[in-house]
C-alpha cells in the first residue's frame, strides 16, 4: 500500500482538542502537509474568522511524509471518531495513494481503524491580516473565558478595550451592561504593552466559541488588537505548535 | 413587438428572434426577462436538475442570473454577478449558460418555448434607506430614552400584560410610572384605547402614578380629545430619528485587512 503520509501521535486527546478548535470555523478544512508538518490556514465561510493552524513534526511520535500534499478533510466526521478514542490512547493517521482514503488506526486497550473519504483539496490561499497591533495582552485563557462568559451574559458583543494598566471588556444590552477588568500584573492578565489606548468590538458568538475551544488546547493566550481593527488571538501551544485565531470586528453600517 | 432604446418586448418569438435578442442584450448589459416553458440544470459545489416548467428568468445587467417559479420569493436556482453569459441554440431549444469560475459553477437553462422575452435599460441609482421599525423605535427609545423626555429610565420591554405587550416600560423623572405604546405611523384611536387598556391592566398592581405615553411620528385628528380625556400623552417621534441612534453594526469581512491599511 502507497502512503503519502503515515503519521502517529502519542494522545488521541491532543488530536481530538485541536480539531475542536479547527471545527468552531471551518467544516471542510484542506491541511498542507510536508516534510516540515501538518498546516491549516483558513477562513470560516462567512469569512469574518480565520484560523492559523501549525503544528511541526516534533508534535508527533512519528512522522514520514513522502511527498507534500494538500489533503481535504471533513472536521466534524473526524471529530466524531476521535471522540470515541480514549484520552490516551495513540492515534495513527495515513493516506493511501491509491484510494484516497484516510485511515485513522486508535490503538488502546483493543485496535480499531476507521477510513474516512477525503475532499477535495481548496486551492484558495488565504494571506493573513496586516495590522499594526497597538495593544499586545497576555492572559490566562482561563480568565478569558470567564471575562467572555460574564459579557455573554448582558449582550451579544463586546467592546475590548486597553490603556496603560488595564484591558477592559464591555458589554451593554438593551438594558443591562457589563465592565470587565483585567488589571495589569493580575492573575488573569499577566502582560500589557499599549503603544497607544485602543478599543474594538467583537462579536461574542465568535469570540466565546473560539476561546472556549481553544482553551482546551493552551493555558495562555496573547491577544493584539488596534482600534476598529481585527483581533488576533495567539494560543500558545507546546513543542512549537502555532494556533492562532483572527476576529474582523463589528463595524458600523449606515 | 415594441422596440426602442429603452425597452424591448416580444411575444412567442421564434427561437432565432429570441436568441438575437437575448445576445444582443448580454453584449449591451441591459436586464434580460424571459418567461417560458425550461428545465434547469445546475453544477458546481452540488448539483441539480429541474425538469421542464413554465418559469420566469432574470438576468441582471451585472450579470446575475435568477430562475422563479411561480411560487415563492426566493428564486430556484441561481448564479451571483459577474457570470459568463452564453446563449445557443440546440435543435428545438434555446439554452443560456451561466458559468462562473471560481469556484467552478455552471447554470444551464433550456427553453423549448419562449412565452414573452424583455430587454429593459433600467436607470436606478437611488440609495436604498431602511427606515425604522417599530422594534427598532423600542430600541432607539431604550438606548436613547431623551427621545421621548428628559430623565425617564427604561426598566423593561415588551413587557407582558394581560390585553397584550407593553412595548417600553419606565420610570419618569418624578418617579412616575411610564408606560409608552410606539406606532411607526399615525397613531388611532385603537393605539390609544390599547394604551388605556394597558394602564387598566398595570393600576391595580401598582401603587403609584401612572403616565400613559403614545410615541409616533404624528396623531390622527380626532384622536387629540379622547387621549386628554382619558389623561394620556402624545409624543411625537421621527422613525427615521430612530434609525439614526441605532446606528447598527455588522461584522467586518477580514478580508479588508489583507493589505496594510492603518
Amino acid at each position: 500500500m502507497n502512503q503519502i503520509f503515515k503519521l502517529k501521535i502519542s494522545e488521541a486527546k491532543l488530536l481530538r482538542d485541536m480539531a475542536n478548535a479547527i471545527s468552531i470555523l471551518i467544516d471542510e478544512a484542506t491541511f498542507k502537509i510536508d516534510e516540515e508538518g501538518l498546516k491549516l490556514r483558513a477562513m470560516d465561510p462567512s469569512r469574518v474568522a480565520m484560523i492559523d493552524f501549525e503544528w511541526p513534526k516534533t508534535i508527533f511520535e512519528e512522522y514520514e511524509c513522502v511527498s507534500p500534499s494538500k489533503i481535504c478533510i471533513n472536521i466534524s466526521e473526524l471529530l466524531k471518531l476521535l471522540r470515541r478514542a480514549g484520552k490516551s490512547e495513540a492515534v495513527n493517521l495515513s493516506l493511501d495513494e491509491k484510494t484516497g482514503q484516510l485511515q485513522i488506526v486508535v490503538t488502546g486497550k483493543y485496535k480499531r481503524s476507521f477510513t474516512m473519504p477525503t475532499l477535495e483539496a481548496v486551492e484558495e490561499e488565504v494571506p493573513t491580516p496586516k495590522i499594526d497591533f497597538n495593544v499586545k495582552a497576555k492572559t490566562t485563557t482561563q480568565g478569558l473565558s470567564q471575562a467572555i462568559d460574564d459579557a455573554q451574559l448582558v449582550s451579544d458583543h463586546v467592546r475590548i478595550e486597553a490603556d496603560s494598566d488595564k484591558l477592559l471588556f464591555i458589554a451593554s444590552g438593551d438594558l443591562m451592561g457589563a465592565k470587565i477588568t483585567l488589571q495589569k500584573g493580575s492573575e488573569t492578565l499577566l502582560d500589557l504593552e499599549t503603544k497607544e489606548a485602543s478599543k474594538a468590538t467583537f462579536s461574542l458568538s465568535y469570540l466565546s466559541e473560539i476561546i472556549k475551544a481553544a482553551s482546551a488546547t493552551s493555558e495562555i493566550a496573547t491577544l493584539e488588537f488596534s482600534t476598529d481593527m481585527p483581533i488576533r488571538i495567539d494560543f500558545q501551544q507546546a513543542k512549537q505548535g502555532k494556533l492562532i485565531f483572527f476576529l474582523a470586528p463589528r463595524i458600523e453600517t449606515d | 413587438m415594441v422596440d426602442d432604446d429603452k425597452f424591448t418586448v416580444l411575444k412567442n418569438p421564434s427561437l432565432q428572434e429570441a436568441k438575437t435578442i437575448i445576445e444582443k442584450s448580454f453584449l449591451n448589459k441591459t436586464t434580460l426577462v424571459v418567461a417560458g416553458n425550461c428545465k434547469v440544470i445546475y453544477d458546481g459545489r452540488a448539483s441539480s436538475k429541474l425538469d421542464f416548467g413554465e418559469r420566469l428568468i432574470i438576468v441582471k445587467r451585472d450579470r446575475a442570473i435568477l430562475v422563479h417559479r411561480s411560487k415563492g420569493y426566493e428564486p430556484v436556482n441561481w448564479q451571483p454577478s459577474g457570470c459568463i453569459l452564453h446563449v445557443k441554440i440546440i435543435k428545438n431549444s434555446i439554452q443560456i449558460s451561466a458559468i462562473r469560475h471560481n469556484p467552478r459553477e455552471m447554470l444551464k437553462v433550456i427553453f423549448n418555448k419562449i412565452f414573452m422575452l424583455s430587454t429593459l435599460l433600467l436607470d436606478d441609482s437611488a440609495d436604498f434607506t431602511l427606515f425604522a421599525s417599530e422594534k427598532d423605535m423600542h430600541q432607539a427609545i431604550l438606548i436613547k430614552p431623551s427621545l421621548v423626555e428628559k430623565g425617564l429610565k427604561p426598566i423593561s420591554y415588551e413587557k407582558k400584560v394581560t390585553p397584550g405587550f407593553i412595548d417600553v416600560y419606565g420610570v419618569d423623572k418624578n418617579g412616575k410610572l411610564v408606560i409608552i405604546e410606539v406606532k411607526r405611523k399615525n397613531a388611532g384611536k385603537e393605539a390609544v384605547l390599547q394604551l388605556a387598556n394597558y394602564i387598566k391592566a398595570i393600576e391595580t398592581k401598582a401603587n403609584r402614578d401612572i403616565r400613559g405615553i403614545i410615541v409616533a411620528p404624528n396623531i390622527s385628528k380626532g384622536v387629540q380629545r379622547l387621549l386628554m380625556s382619558l389623561n394620556l400623552e402624545f409624543i411625537a417621534l421621527d422613525p427615521r430619528l430612530c434609525a439614526k441612534v441605532l446606528k447598527k453594526t455588522e461584522n467586518a469581512k477580514l478580508e479588508t485587512y489583507f493589505y496594510k491599511k492603518n
